[in-house]
């Protein structure tokens, strides 16, 4: 019998690099894109003064845009590396794949019907449950939108060579709206889900140092536990736990990041008002 | 002379098979693409974009509506002096030094105007204030990016130009009329960003409540366990 302190590893090296990325851009679209939509408000021009005002801002963001798109493709291309082509298209529905079956409609069904109490125990959760499932297909309608659509007020004036100028005033509405559900479901829901829930409370460093203890998986992740123990794979799949000054690393860059994200939260909120548009 | 017939002969077979010829001959069908060829590259444009014998005259506010299914902006009414050399002809409280926004109050609700220092008189120039379908405006479509986009748009074109300055409120029901594409574009993504956090924000809070009940009351099983007791482990959590 295992430990149950004892972490087994959840996410490779690559995937916690993808997530790292993903942070750093995330967190400097944000900024950015925050310092331009609340460019008429002292905050806003605070927050792009830090770019050297809004033109300099705009550059920034832009450029990061490009390199997460860039990502985006890097990840589409691990993706299709990943998937075991020798039982293909059977492989994608694996229980270590990320693609919906209907188990997870169903465990969403009984997950909310234990979150109202009408259900005893949470679903047998295999490796990946319905809300991370969520999480991560979020990521791809999310970047796929505010993808087309920042490309397509990227250059304006070039763009307008392949559609009517009109369309930049849709653009512009579907990019903010997307951007605005992408940071606040980030800052409210991602966040309290992954790191403010009690038994997660204060900090998860699964996606930092790749592992989660076996206690942890236990409670929420049952299938994926009893699956590798069934497998004989529990034992190889041991992760060491990283040495203190990387634990202190993750979590001051964790916080620093939740920080940022609820600054640019209650601050997007005071100043709304303010907004003309 | 038969030489010079066979000469003529093969000239004007050539001519008639040549495609490059035979195709600068057909007529352009579709509007998409025609200004990376021909404006936006030389800054030429075709008599039908310069001429006003190819507009009609009083009806170029709609005119931009016609293309791409008809879902651009262009619909509904249109005032009827932004066809007159004066827009202001006849407003007996209008003095030329007021403040454009002490009426327009709707007009300075936009990008230009709230984030940048554009002002009214730029583009709309000075008295007489010119109707923007009145056919000598620097506003009108067949100009507009010329005389006033690209004083900041270096390049503008009058594709680019078709971009709404003062583009209706796009969750108002009038702009399902004037910007159907707007209207339903942005409504769309409200409902699916609202749609989100309706079901969440109360899922989550929910959640975590539920969470923070299982998890003390675990810590309570645990706690009597350590003091000895036997406990029934069907207990409700």
């Amino acid at each position: 019998m295992i430990e149950s302190s004892v972490k087994i590893r959840r996410f490779s090296s690559v995937q916690r690099l993808f997530h790292f990325g993903l942070i750093i851009l995330f967190m400097l679209l944000s900024v950015t894109g925050m310092a331009w939509m609340y460019f008429e408000t002292s905050w806003g021009k605070g927050l792009a003064a830090l770019f050297g005002g809004y033109e300099n801002t705009l550059e920034v963001h832009r450029i990061a845009g490009l390199v997460m798109l860039a990502g985006f493709v890097g990840q589409i291309v691990y993706l299709i590396t990943k998937i075991d082509w020798s039982r293909f298209p059977g492989s994608l529905f694996d229980a270590d794949s990320l693609i919906w079956r209907w188990q997870d409609f169903a465990n969403f069904f009984v997950h909310a019907g234990w979150v109202i109490g009408v259900v005893k125990e949470t679903p047998y959760f295999d490796r990946w449950s319905w809300w991370e499932k969520f999480d991560y297909w979020a990521v791809w309608w999310g970047l796929i939108i505010v993808g087309v659509t920042g490309l397509m007020l990227y250059d304006p004036i070039l763009s307008a060579e392949y559609m009517p100028g009109w369309m930049f005033n849709i653009a512009l509405w579907v990019h903010r709206i997307e951007a605005v559900l992408a940071m606040a479901h980030i800052f409210t829901i991602h966040f309290f889900v992954e790191h403010f829930r009690r038994s997660v409370f204060p900090f998860s460093a699964t996606m930092f140092d790749g592992g989660m203890t076996v206690e942890h998986i236990r409670h929420e992740h049952p299938a994926w536990l009893d699956r590798l123990e069934k497998e004989g794979r529990l034992e190889e799949m041991v992760v060491p736990e990283p040495p203190i000054a990387l634990r202190i690393i993750y979590f001051g860059f964790g916080y620093a990041m939740i920080l940022l994200g609820l600054f640019l939260l209650v601050y997007g909120i005071i100043n709304v008002f303010l907004l003309t548009l | 002379m038969r030489a010079s017939i066979i000469l003529v002969l093969f000239l004007a077979a050539a001519v008639s098979v040549s495609p490059a010829i035979a195709t600068a001959q057909d007529s352009r069908v579709s509007n998409m693409g025609q200004y990376s060829e021909s404006s936006a590259s030389t800054g030429y444009f075709r008599q039908s974009e310069t001429l006003p014998g190819s507009y009609q005259l009083y009806l170029q506010g709609h005119e931009v509506k016609g293309g791409f299914w008809g879902i651009g902006p262009g619909g509904g009414a249109v005032k009827r002096q932004s066809f007159s050399a004066d827009a202001h002809a006849g407003v007996r409280n209008y003095r030329p030094n007021r403040d454009c926004a002490s009426c327009h109050t709707q007009s300075v609700k936009n990008i230009h105007t709230a984030r940048t220092t554009v002002t009214c008189r730029q583009c709309h120039r000075g008295q007489p204030i010119a109707g923007i379908h009145h056919y000598y405006s620097p506003l009108n479509p067949i100009r507009r990016h010329a005389y006033v986009c690209a004083k900041c748009h270096q390049g503008a074109t009058a594709n680019f130009a078709t971009y709404l300055v003062h583009e209706p409120n796009p969750l108002a029901v009038a702009t399902a009329q004037k910007f159907p594409a707007l209207f339903y574009g942005v409504w769309i993504m409200a409902i699916i960003a609202g749609g989100v956090f309706i079901v969440f924000i109360p899922y989550v809070t929910l959640w975590g409540i539920r969470d923070a009940a299982v998890i003390s009351a675990k810590k309570l099983i645990q706690k009597a366990r350590d003091m000895g007791q036997k406990i029934d482990e069907e207990a409700p959590s």
